[in-house]
């Protein structure tokens, strides 16, 4: 099992144990995370699982495709460069302990 | 494994009539079952819908038969799967993000609220369904498309004869001879404007897609608006009235929604109770099983999203309008691929500009007769009528 932390806006963090395989998005939605909604569920047509990889995972969790980019133009809240569709981050054993920040809106 | 159960009790009139205590049913009975009346296999749970959506290598959304594609002229995205879909969802969609509606257009969707709900006439009964619903939703939409040279009257009858059309499922001639009409008038006024919507880019969906890098061909950047005037006229507009439909029968609510400012809450939850897109077709490209029954290749499966948005499994209550649940991971916006383009379109002009301002303006507004309303359709559905008073 893999672990994630969500940071909210206002500074609460949860912790969630997903299986390796799982997406960013998938580990929030099956645990019914608030402020993650991946509605599309995964397609990348959407843009409601936007969120910011913290700082010291950048590097482990690679670039943006060229697509998830294009998507991320739809995102509601802020884009930064730290933005990522959590839909196209794979869990793996390299990212257990992932920390992610949540936006202020996904709709 | 066997088949689904064969139904051949269901008639199409009592779905369009009122569906929701057959999907009851079928929930707790039957959540996989041929219906005879509708030459599909139907899947009324929520979990059914969801994985048969999210799985297009095994449910295509391609139907070789469909009527849409004599409605629309045109075999459109809505019906490729893929790269083929991709490509062409990707060269509309750039004008549809919430920034575009936040940042380009905000300011002149308020403006044409603003208009059309100045004009409704104070103290007297008014048809909101066709005074307000129906022609904001047109006029809102033919500025996002790059196309305000048609009128209200025309993108309204364009998006009915092309659902019509599409829904054609009796092939009958009168209706594709309607949807025809349509298309030459469409094309004729999309050629008018082709060099001005070049020459002048201004963000509508026509603009981006004739000035992208590398432009999709000019009969689907067509195919395209249609889709979009199709898809977006009838669903903000069902929207619209059945949430206020359910605000003005809760008064409770309302007043709540009011305190809250939560009139996003209350879009989504309109559009769950009843979701203006109830049903979606997908074809089984493998032998496969949905719900411990075999499912043929080559058959037709029904998503029944309007079902799935009151699944006992997810909500309690479902069946009863109520803003303030505590999760409403509705699916009235489908899931998959072909996730509703429009849908912060949607969420944004009826969510956050028209309903806030409908009821700021008449915060006394009334339905005095709420049997009075005639809910209508199994494919798409709504009120067709909403008599209020306006205070």
């Amino acid at each position: 099992m893999i672990k994630v932390t969500y940071v909210a806006q206002d500074g609460s963090a949860t912790t969630i144990e997903a299986e390796e395989g799982t997406s960013v998005m998938q580990a929030a939605v099956s645990n019914d995370l608030d402020g993650i909604v991946g509605e599309c569920g995964g397609s990348m047509m959407c843009a409601t699982c936007h969120c910011y990889v913290d700082e010291a995972w950048e590097e482990r969790t690679g670039a943006r495709s060229a697509d998830e980019e294009e998507m991320l133009e739809g995102a509601a809240a802020e884009v930064t460069g730290r933005s990522r569709l959590s839909c196209q981050i794979r869990l793996d054993p390299s990212l257990d302990g992932l920390v992610v920040h949540l936006p202020e809106e996904q709709l | 494994m066997a088949l689904a159960p064969l139904d051949e009790e269901i008639t199409l009139d009592q779905l369009s009539a009122d569906p929701y205590p057959i999907y009851r049913r079928l929930r707790a009975e039957s959540p996989v079952l041929r219906v005879a009346a509708t030459g599909r296999t139907l899947l009324t749970k929520a979990a059914l819908t969801k994985a048969v959506k999210e799985n297009p290598e095994l449910f295509s959304s391609d139907d070789p038969h469909t009527p849409m594609k004599p409605a629309f002229r045109a075999h459109t995205l809505m019906r490729k799967d893929g790269e083929d879909h991709f490509v062409e969802r990707k060269a509309i969609s750039k004008a549809l993000t919430p920034k575009m509606i936040k940042s380009d257009w905000g300011p002149l969707y308020e403006q044409m609220a603003e208009e059309y709900v100045s004009r409704l006439p104070r103290g007297e009964t008014v048809d909101l369904f066709s005074e307000l619903c129906g022609p904001l939703a047109a006029r809102i939409l033919a500025h996002i498309l790059g196309i305000p040279e048609a009128n209200d009257e025309q993108m309204q009858r364009w998006s009915q004869v092309l659902i019509d059309g599409a829904g054609n499922f009796g092939w009958k001639p009168e209706l594709f001879a309607a949807s025809d009409a349509a298309n030459d008038e469409m094309d004729a006024l999309f050629g008018e404007l082709e060099h001005k919507r070049r020459a002048e880019p201004d963000g509508s969906a026509y603009s981006v897609m004739l000035n992208a890098d590398d432009p999709i061909p000019m009969s689907q950047i067509y195919s395209n608006i249609k889709i979009a005037i199709g898809g977006g006229i009838n669903e903000p507009r069902d929207a619209l009235a059945t949430i206020v439909y359910g605000l003005l029968t809760n008064p409770d609510q309302l007043a709540e929604v009011r305190a809250q400012e939560a009139w996003d809450r209350a879009f989504e939850e309109g559009i769950r109770w009843v979701a203006p897109i109830q049903v979606s077709s997908r074809r089984a490209l493998e032998d496969t099983e949905l719900g411990g029954y075999d499912i043929r290749k080559g058959d037709t499966v029904m998503t029944v999203q309007a079902s799935a948005n009151r699944d006992e499994e997810i909500y309690e209550d479902g069946e009863n309008f109520f803003v303030f649940r505590d999760k409403n991971p509705h699916q009235a916006f489908g899931n998959g691929p072909h996730h509703c383009a429009g849908a912060h379109v949607a969420r944004r002009t009826v969510g956050k500009i028209i309903l806030p301002m409908l009821f700021d303006r008449f915060p006394n507004m009334s339905l005095p007769d709420p049997q009075a309303v005639i809910w209508k359709g199994f494919g798409f559905r709504g009120p067709i009528n909403l008599p209020v008073i306006l205070n």
